[in-house]
């Protein structure tokens, strides 16, 4: 059975019409309109959710891709969506991220749920899909802006002045690698005429070496600043602390997460060379993330700024696992990139599910900071949550029979491999001292004696919200414990979507661009 | 010689961007992102190819026996139309932030001696104004660690009266 291509526009367009239509009803009273917001917002995930499941086992299941030219325009000259394995793991995964995030807001979210919250986080999971589904350059950048311009507004919701401030931060740092992101598609299209991306996979070879690195070094700048790479990282552990816990949760889990798949998507495709000869310095920055994020992490004393550096450290686990992709052994190539694309599977879940828990830590005693004693004995008064984010922390330290075990083994042996000795030292370096900074969060925010009353407005207090608040984390981290266990099945996926990454020839021959006019070559 | 000026427009505005958004200020801030993004819609602009040609419009389908490089590319219009609405937007959320903290933190300026878009601390009058006006706007949102912070010192005096 083959798809009707029809169904990629729909998570697109899915999340546009719920938040078109939640903003209608913004006004409706002071209760009511939050109320039908959540209910818009929950039917919309679970039918996102629903599309991502179908188109997920369309390309892995039958490893096929999905290709839809808008309008029935030929490539170059219309609009193209592509769904392969990989966008169809991102897609998935973000839809999941998605459907646990809304119940959690609803569970912990103050004021701010009346600010239109669920409208603004389904313009940013549109925003998010279409980059994940765009297969060209400008439609790719703007789906970013689309999904940037939410999450300003997501940041500095409700307007306190650490939002502020880490928000102007935050919007002038990515405005700036959006110019540049843009810059390099204009030279694109200047140099090679054509912005499709199968097209300029074909055409890159007719520009001179020197564009091309050109090209691939701009792209790589901003793509780096957005995955939050070294050393482009500082807008992340500056903003990300300072919006609700809900926000920061799928920021965490989501965001970093595009621009990672945007280099898995882009480099493999268009600058195959160049990602070979610069596989040292791919590597070098992968080393460099991870141990910045993780020295960071152990620097800073608050509880979701310590999460916030982690995040930084893993991205840095999957642009190893690109770097060492990046070689001429295809079977070594299609291993290592299997191997960071269950890491990108792992760490999403992960990663948020320890946000969250940690976010409903820092909701219970009204405080994040480690050192003062404001946030200790949370095990005796809620065991559950306790027990929720211990597992999370030593899945993401990497502790068997986690899912952060089996991708971090992954990684490690495809190094190993490789000969790639010293990141694998990094590598290992790094999941030790991952250890010590959970070890170090859970001594200072769980165990010990209760010292301060649990805050008045504490999600966990209300039966309801208890529910809310905590069976979504319960399901994520359940999800991440299953990949653990059930590895097998789960590697054999994310190797079908790493070898449909690599397949340059396959992908331009889905997309089928026609070349009717001749590339300009200046002379 | 019109492709060498072009490119040297493009550089002086991005230099000139790159130089104001390194300042301190913020107002220069917004300014050098605002010519950043017409370096950036102006390089779009040249990878059109600056040259004269018939605009792209085929009247007659069938009658069509032109040359297809004798029509100007339309494409590069409409990429910038596109970059133009988006950094418009965003340059309108920057002022509106940097706004919103200026009338948060007042009296903390971090603009250079003698700008003439410094900040000038509010009048009495005019800061109960503001006050307000966002009380009224619900906009300041009840800040929950200030608030607790609040009420255990308003309990401590409680409790040492």
């Amino acid at each position: 059975m083959s798809l009707n291509p029809n169904w990629l526009v729909a998570p697109i367009v899915l999340p546009l019409i719920a938040a078109a239509l939640g903003l209608v009803f913004s006004r409706w009273g002071y209760r009511q309109g939050a109320q039908i917001q959540r209910l818009i917002a929950l039917l919309a995930v679970t039918g996102n959710l629903l599309v991502a499941l179908l188109l997920l086992s369309v390309t892995i299941g039958q490893n096929e891709r999905v290709v839809y030219q808008m309008g029935l325009w030929p490539a170059p000259y219309g609009i193209t969506i592509v769904a392969d394995g990989l966008s169809a793991i991102m897609l998935t995964l973000t839809a999941i991220l998605a459907a646990a995030i809304v119940p959690y807001a609803m569970g912990t979210l103050d004021q701010r749920e009346r600010m239109n919250f669920y409208p603004l986080l389904l313009f940013l999971l549109m925003g998010v899909n279409g980059a994940f589904l765009s297969g060209d350059l400008f439609n790719l950048y703007v789906f970013f802006e689309v999904l940037l311009m939410a999450s300003f507004v997501l940041l500095t919701l409700g307007g306190q002045q650490a939002q502020i401030n880490s928000g102007i931060r935050y919007v002038v740092l990515n405005l700036m690698a959006s110019i540049i992101f843009l810059s390099a598609a204009g030279l694109a299209y200047g140099t090679m005429g054509t912005l499709n991306m199968a097209h300029l996979a074909q055409r890159i070879d007719k520009v001179p070496p020197a564009i091309g690195a050109l090209l691939a070094g701009l792209l790589l700048i901003a793509y780096s600043s957005k995955a939050g790479l070294f050393p482009l990282f500082f807008w992340l552990p500056a903003s990300y602390h300072t919006p609700h816990p809900a926000i920061t949760a799928f920021f965490g889990g989501l965001l970093t997460k595009v621009g990672i798949y945007t280099l898995f998507r882009i480099f493999p495709l268009i600058f195959p060379t160049y990602l070979v000869a610069w596989q040292p310095l791919i590597l070098t920055i992968a080393g460099f993330t991870m141990l910045t994020g993780v020295f960071g992490a152990m620097s800073v004393g608050t509880l979701r700024r310590v999460l916030s550096f982690h995040v930084i450290s893993q991205v840095g686990y999957m642009v190893m696992g690109l770097g060492l992709a990046a070689t001429g052994n295809p079977v070594l190539a299609s291993f290592a990139m299997a191997a960071g694309i269950l890491y990108l599977v792992h760490h999403m879940i992960v990663k948020t599910a320890l946000l969250m828990a940690g976010g409903a830590a820092e909701l219970e005693m009204g405080s994040g900071i480690l050192a003062s004693n404001q946030l200790n004995g949370l095990v005796g008064r809620r065991p559950l949550l306790a027990v929720i984010f211990f597992v999370a922390a030593f899945s993401l330290a990497g502790i068997p029979p986690s899912s952060g075990f089996i991708s971090k083994l992954g990684l490690l042996q495809s190094a190993l491999t490789g000969s790639h000795w010293w990141i694998a030292a990094v590598s290992l370096v790094v999941s030790v001292l991952t250890l010590m900074s959970m070890v170090r969060l859970w001594q200072n925010a769980f165990t010990g004696h209760a010292t301060q009353p649990i805050y008045p407005t504490a999600p966990l207090t209300n039966r309801e919200r208890r529910w809310l608040t905590l069976g979504p984390i319960a399901v994520l981290v359940l999800l991440s414990l299953s990949i653990g266990l059930f590895s097998g099945p789960v590697f054999q996926w994310s190797t079908v979507a790493a070898t449909q990454v690599l397949d340059r020839a396959g992908y331009i021959a889905d997309v089928a661009p026609t070349d009717v006019i001749e590339m300009v070559t200046h002379e | 010689m019109l492709g060498l000026l072009h490119a040297v427009i493009v550089g002086i505005l991005f230099g000139t961007g790159t130089y104001m958004v390194l300042q301190r200020s913020p107002i220069r801030l917004i300014l050098g992102l605002g010519l950043l993004s017409h370096g950036v819609n102006l390089l779009l602009f040249g990878a059109g190819q600056l040259r004269r040609g018939l605009p792209p419009i085929i009247a007659d389908k069938a009658t069509f026996h032109g040359e297809i490089a004798a029509f100007v590319d339309p494409l590069p219009q409409a990429l910038i139309l596109t970059a133009i609405v988006i950094s418009f937007g965003i340059t309108a959320f920057i002022v509106v932030l940097v706004n919103r903290r200026n009338t948060i933190v007042r009296g903390e300026d971090e603009s250079l001696p003698g700008d003439p878009f410094a900040l000038q601390p509010l009048s009495a009058q005019v800061a109960a104004i503001v006050e307000d006006d966002y009380e009224y706007l619900e906009y300041t949102l009840v800040d929950e660690y200030r608030q607790r912070g609040k009420r255990t010192q308003s309990e401590q005096e409680a409790d040492s009266a």
